[in-house]
């Protein structure tokens, strides 16, 4: 047995520098569980490295040590343990890594129930629902809801995220957050700190109290100044219970007992500009402690925000233009667009629509650089903030970064915001943000400056385990030269991120037509303005509920991926895999 | 003057400029025909405006220095309209998912981009009573503005001072809502009474066991409050007085019933809306002090308001009840001088009569009549100034200033006046499907599907 285990764990030391597969944790299955088998080593070396040890703080030619996922040392002159996996850094960029100050990455949306419409349907006076249904289950705890194998989490930390403020799914009070390391097997091995936040947002119930934003603030304050009461009553009766009723328990009053101690703050996700506002006149009302996170529009408010004085969490996401916009302008920049905006515009007839599009496409431009301004102007009015991945597509969050800095961010300014200011904000900034010895082994190593477009992130350290980042496979060229044109034609199952869970839609396309059938309609539905240009697959439907609803899809192979416009509930995602056809 | 011109430079440049709450200007608007609604017709008068305020009326005042001058020669100027029933510049109109949600307001959900707040004032209307929806008995709290557009801070929009206000709503809406919808109470008339009394009973106990509270807690420091309940307490508010009602009626009989409810529970100032059958009682509403906001010929939507008639304003004013015209619409609201000069066509009332259903009336029924509603020194600078006399169907609105501060002008008024844009969504979409449909209207919120499946008739206010 023995033996046994010093040849595995050999042959596990030997393969080690050439097969990075070999030293993540291995699949089931294909090759044997090595779970009982000890690690080869948890000390690594970077070498002669670039080192970024917090924003402004540089060691242009050092050594890292990593020891039991612990930054053990670092320094222009630190030796090499004996026992350590040596990475040569000669031409790499050692940062700390990435802290995303809220998302739901772990905790996957839940899959949509057939059943769930009429159930909601059934609620016998919708003006008291049972609290799960109002969107109240603020005694949730994320760590139940956390899942190892969620995709979100590998690809966070592709772009160099290693840790995350992560709260669970749902609508106005959904539950307490978590700090979490973007890595483990389990959920429990993903834990680094757990009842961190109370998370909140303005998102009213379905056809029950509370329906409307305004429900949502008012039932906040009464939920907040009852649990007040409620507090009060059980201080008293543990002081001394003689004479006194005992306090009633309720787990949604409860949840807010740590709030009102201070030991617990409440974060907010605001959407827009107009949920700050919201939300920080509900913060001066009651008084809790309060952190921001999602602030897209945020540059209309920031006189407000910086009066408040609270940590801030800036969405990575960024709005893009709209297609026809692009397609329109030749991909012409938002900031040409935008000089072409004419204020005083006044058409002399209604007739003269073009002349007003392409005004209002400029116009268009122009607010979307306010966005891209944001980050900067944040910065400039002396906000500390840091930055939260909810609603960004991982795959853009780096260009976003770029564009933020193009617009005005110091590059400082955002890897603080990434790193060392998030961990303030957070509260972890003695385990977590820089590359100082004593802290977290979280580390992102870099071909090149981290903001630079051509650098590529090499690896990713989280908490001491080693990630190797490899390029994303290019789609592969075929033989024959020209690509194959897209086909349109067979069975798609799809499926639409919605904010109520998945939805399971199925589309069947022949020819020129086709249908979509979905668990959120109660009927088959016929494809209106199918089309497919290249790879663009575009068409409409006509629903009940939501009017016209338009559908563009990007075509590979046998999946594709796209939006749908919901008008009313939103832009959501969609994702299909073809499950038959096209004949070939 | 020169904050005044940097603001019209910001509208005009489609700007989000963050300006504060309570921007006032300084104007002087020279010889125009001045209606004050109050005090007659003054010819050729001047008004000077010092920070926001009305500081002189009168004939060749003296221009102060560096004041940017309005010339109104051959204009008229009148008091900045008020619209005494609006759903613009918020969110959320109902919560129609209980009878009672005196809890909510709308007031914290205002919304200062919303364009149809630069609508209104091309209609000369300065102040909007913002109102919860009529789908439940007892709605929430409404919000008195003023349209200070540009501003992009919704408390900016807000009428510092002005009383509180709720919602009631009576008649068909609610019971469609609650009890066809829901199988909820109630589910007629005499159930909407009871949702009445019932909360106001729950109220006087809340508020009794509050006292009681309050008595024990000087002898006994260890004394437990009671419950505490946010829609009790706005309620008891209003048995306290402290909340106006505004309440949505249509029928005679209901109008009645609801004036003996508040004798009963000692409350003494209410305002009903609508309220198209309310000229088969005005001596019961001038006798209890009651107050009337109406269209001006708005009726058959619905089969609570077939029997209407457009002397109705003009018979309440005559019997001595302070009655206003609204609009209850984004669109409406753009020509409420329209609907005002119909009360001199049916019923005869005087000029100053006519303008006072649209001015001075609204301000008393919203309790801000010290501040607004006519042109007199002391007032707030709310002015709407016309191309002819505002009852005169040529009439153009071209310039409205709310505190002293030009907030609409015909001369400069480019086609995107929108504070902001979505940054996403292709431009040709902009009007979209539904966008238009029972939008910011009594009902909106209700949900519309099943409701309409359920009466086949369409619903207005």
């Amino acid at each position: 047995m023995q033996l046994r285990r010093f040849f595995w764990t050999g042959l596990f030391l030997v393969a080690l520098p050439y097969n990075v597969e070999a030293q993540q944790r291995p699949q089931q299955g294909a090759t044997p569980d090595l779970r009982d088998v000890p690690v080869a080593t948890r000390t690594y070396a970077i070498t002669n490295a670039r080192i970024v040890v917090a924003p402004g703080q540089e060691i242009p030619r050092g050594t890292v040590v990593l020891r039991n996922g612990l930054i053990e040392a670092v320094g222009p002159d630190v030796s090499v343990p004996t026992d350590a996996w040596v990475l040569e850094g000669d031409s790499l960029v050692v940062y700390a890594g990435f802290i995303d100050g809220l998302s739901h990455v772990g905790v996957p949306a839940p899959r949509r129930k057939e059943n769930q419409e009429p159930a909601r349907r059934r609620v016998e006076n919708p003006g008291s629902p049972p609290p799960e249904l109002a969107g109240l289950t603020p005694d949730r705890d994320v760590r139940t809801l956390l899942k190892a194998d969620d995709p979100a989490i590998a690809k966070l930390r592709r772009i160099g995220f290693t840790m995350a403020h992560v709260v669970p799914r749902g609508r106005m009070l959904p539950g307490q957050g978590a700090l979490i390391f973007l890595r483990g097997q389990t959920p429990e091995e993903m834990v680094y700190q757990g009842q961190v936040s109370l998370f909140a947002q303005l998102e009213p119930a379905q056809g029950v109290y509370p329906a409307t934003d305004m429900a949502v603030l008012a039932r906040f304050r009464q939920l907040y100044r009852e649990a007040t009461r409620r507090h009060q009553h059980a201080t008293l009766y543990a002081a001394n219970p003689q004479g006194l009723q005992p306090p009633a328990y309720d787990p949604v009053h409860a949840a807010f007992f740590p709030v009102l101690e201070g030991r617990l703050p409440v974060f907010f996700y605001v959407e827009e500009v107009l949920d700050i506002h919201r939300v920080l006149a509900l913060h001066r009302q009651l008084n809790f402690p309060l952190r921001l996170a999602g602030l897209s529009g945020s540059f209309d408010a920031l006189e407000q925000l910086k009066a408040s004085n609270i940590p801030l969490f800036l969405t990575l996401d960024l709005p893009e233009a709209p297609r026809d916009t692009i397609r329109a302008t030749q991909k012409l920049s938002d900031d040409s667009l935008a000089a072409r905006h004419n204020t005083y515009l006044h058409v002399s007839s209604y007739q003269d629509v073009s002349a007003e599009i392409e005004n209002l496409k400029a116009r268009q431009a122009k607010e979307r650089i306010k966005y891209y301004e944001t980050a900067a102007r944040m910065h400039a009015a002396g906000l500390r903030f840091g930055f939260s991945t909810r609603d960004a597509d991982p795959d853009k969050i780096l260009n976003n970064l770029r564009t933020m800095i193009k617009y005005g961010l110091p590059q400082e300014a955002a890897l603080a915001a990434l790193t060392i200011d998030a961990a303030r904000l957070l509260g972890i900034d003695k385990a977590a943000g820089t590359i100082e010895a004593g802290k977290l082994a979280n580390l992102v190593v870099t071909t090149g400056p981290l903001f630079e477009e051509k650098t590529r992130i090499r690896y990713v350290f989280v908490a001491g385990e080693r990630f190797e980042i490899k390029e994303p496979a290019r789609p592969s060229r075929r033989d024959e030269g020209e690509p194959m044109p897209a086909r349109a034609e067979g069975t798609w199952s799809c499926t639409v991120d919605s904010p109520e869970g998945s939805i399971d839609t199925t589309l069947r396309i022949t020819g020129q037509s086709g249908t979509l059938s979905s668990s959120a309609i109660p009927r088959e539905l016929f494809l209106e303005n199918l089309r497919l240009e290249a790879d663009q697959l575009s068409f409409s439907v006509t629903t009940d509920t939501y009017g016209r609803v338009d559908a563009r899809l990007t075509l590979r192979g046998d999946t594709a991926e796209g939006t749908i416009d919901v008008p009313g509930v939103g832009v959501l995602p969609i994702h299909c895999t073809r499950t038959s056809g096209p004949e070939r | 003057m020169l904050r005044a011109n940097l603001l019209a430079c910001c509208l005009l440049l489609g700007l989000t400029c963050t300006v504060y709450a309570q921007q006032k200007g300084d104007l002087f608007i020279r010889n125009g025909t001045v209606l004050t609604v109050t005090n007659g017709t003054l010819p050729n008068t001047d008004i000077l405006i010092r920070n926001g305020k009305i500081a002189a009326i009168g004939q060749h005042l003296e221009v102060p220095d560096g004041i940017e001058v309005i010339d109104a020669t051959g204009l008229y100027v009148m008091p900045g309209i008020i619209d005494a029933h609006s759903h613009i510049a918020i969110s959320n109109v109902n919560e129609a998912t209980n009878p009672v949600t005196a809890e909510v307001s709308v007031g914290d959900v205002l919304n200062p981009y919303d364009i149809r707040i630069y609508r209104a004032l091309a209609g000369g209307v300065t102040v909007s009573h913002v109102m919860h929806g009529s789908a439940n008995v007892i709605g929430g709290q409404n919000e008195t503005i003023k349209h200070r557009y540009g501003e992009t801070d919704p408390d900016a929009l807000r009428m510092e001072g002005a009383p509180r206000t709720i919602k009631f709503a009576l008649g068909e809406n609610p019971i469609r809502v609650h009890g066809r919808g829901h199988n909820v109470t109630p589910l007629s008339r005499m159930g909407v009474e009871f949702i009445i009394r019932d909360a106001f009973q729950k109220a006087q106990r809340y508020m009794e066991a509050w006292e009681r509270y309050e008595q024990e807690r000087k002898r006994n420091p260890r004394a437990v409050p009671p419950p505490y309940n946010e829609r009790l307490e706005v309620l008891a508010d209003i048995l306290r007085g402290n909340i106006l009602i505004h309440c949505h009626s249509y029928r005679a009989d209901e109008i009645l019933m609801l004036l003996r409810v508040l004798k009963d529970f000692g409350i003494r100032r209410v305002v009903f809306q609508h309220a198209n059958e309310a000229f088969k009682v005005a001596p019961e509403l001038a006798a209890f002090g009651a107050m009337v906001s109406v269209f001006a010929d708005w009726w058959a939507y619905k089969f609570e308001v077939y029997y209407s008639t457009a002397y109705n304003a003009a018979i309440l004013t005559r019997n001595g009840v302070i009655t206003s015209i609204n609009s209850d619409s984004p669109e409406l609201n753009r020509h409420l001088y329209h609907e005002a000069a119909k009360a001199i066509k049916y019923g005869g009332l005087t000029e100053d009569e006519a303008l006072a259903l649209i001015t001075i009336n609204p301000a008393r029924q919203l309790g801000i009549e010290d501040r607004v509603g006519s042109i007199e020194v002391g007032k707030d600078a709310d002015l709407a100034i016309f191309s002819a006399h505002p009852l005169s169907i040529y009439a153009v609105c071209k310039k409205t200033i709310v505190d002293g501060i030009v907030r609409f002008d015909a001369d400069r008024d480019p086609d995107d006046m929108r504070l902001r844009v979505d940054p996403e969504r292709p431009v040709e979409l902009a009007i979209r499907w539904g966008d238009h449909q029972h939008h910011q209207r009594c009902l909106e919120g209700v949900d519309l599907i099943a409701f309409l499946t359920q009466t086949l008739q369409s619903v207005q206010p």
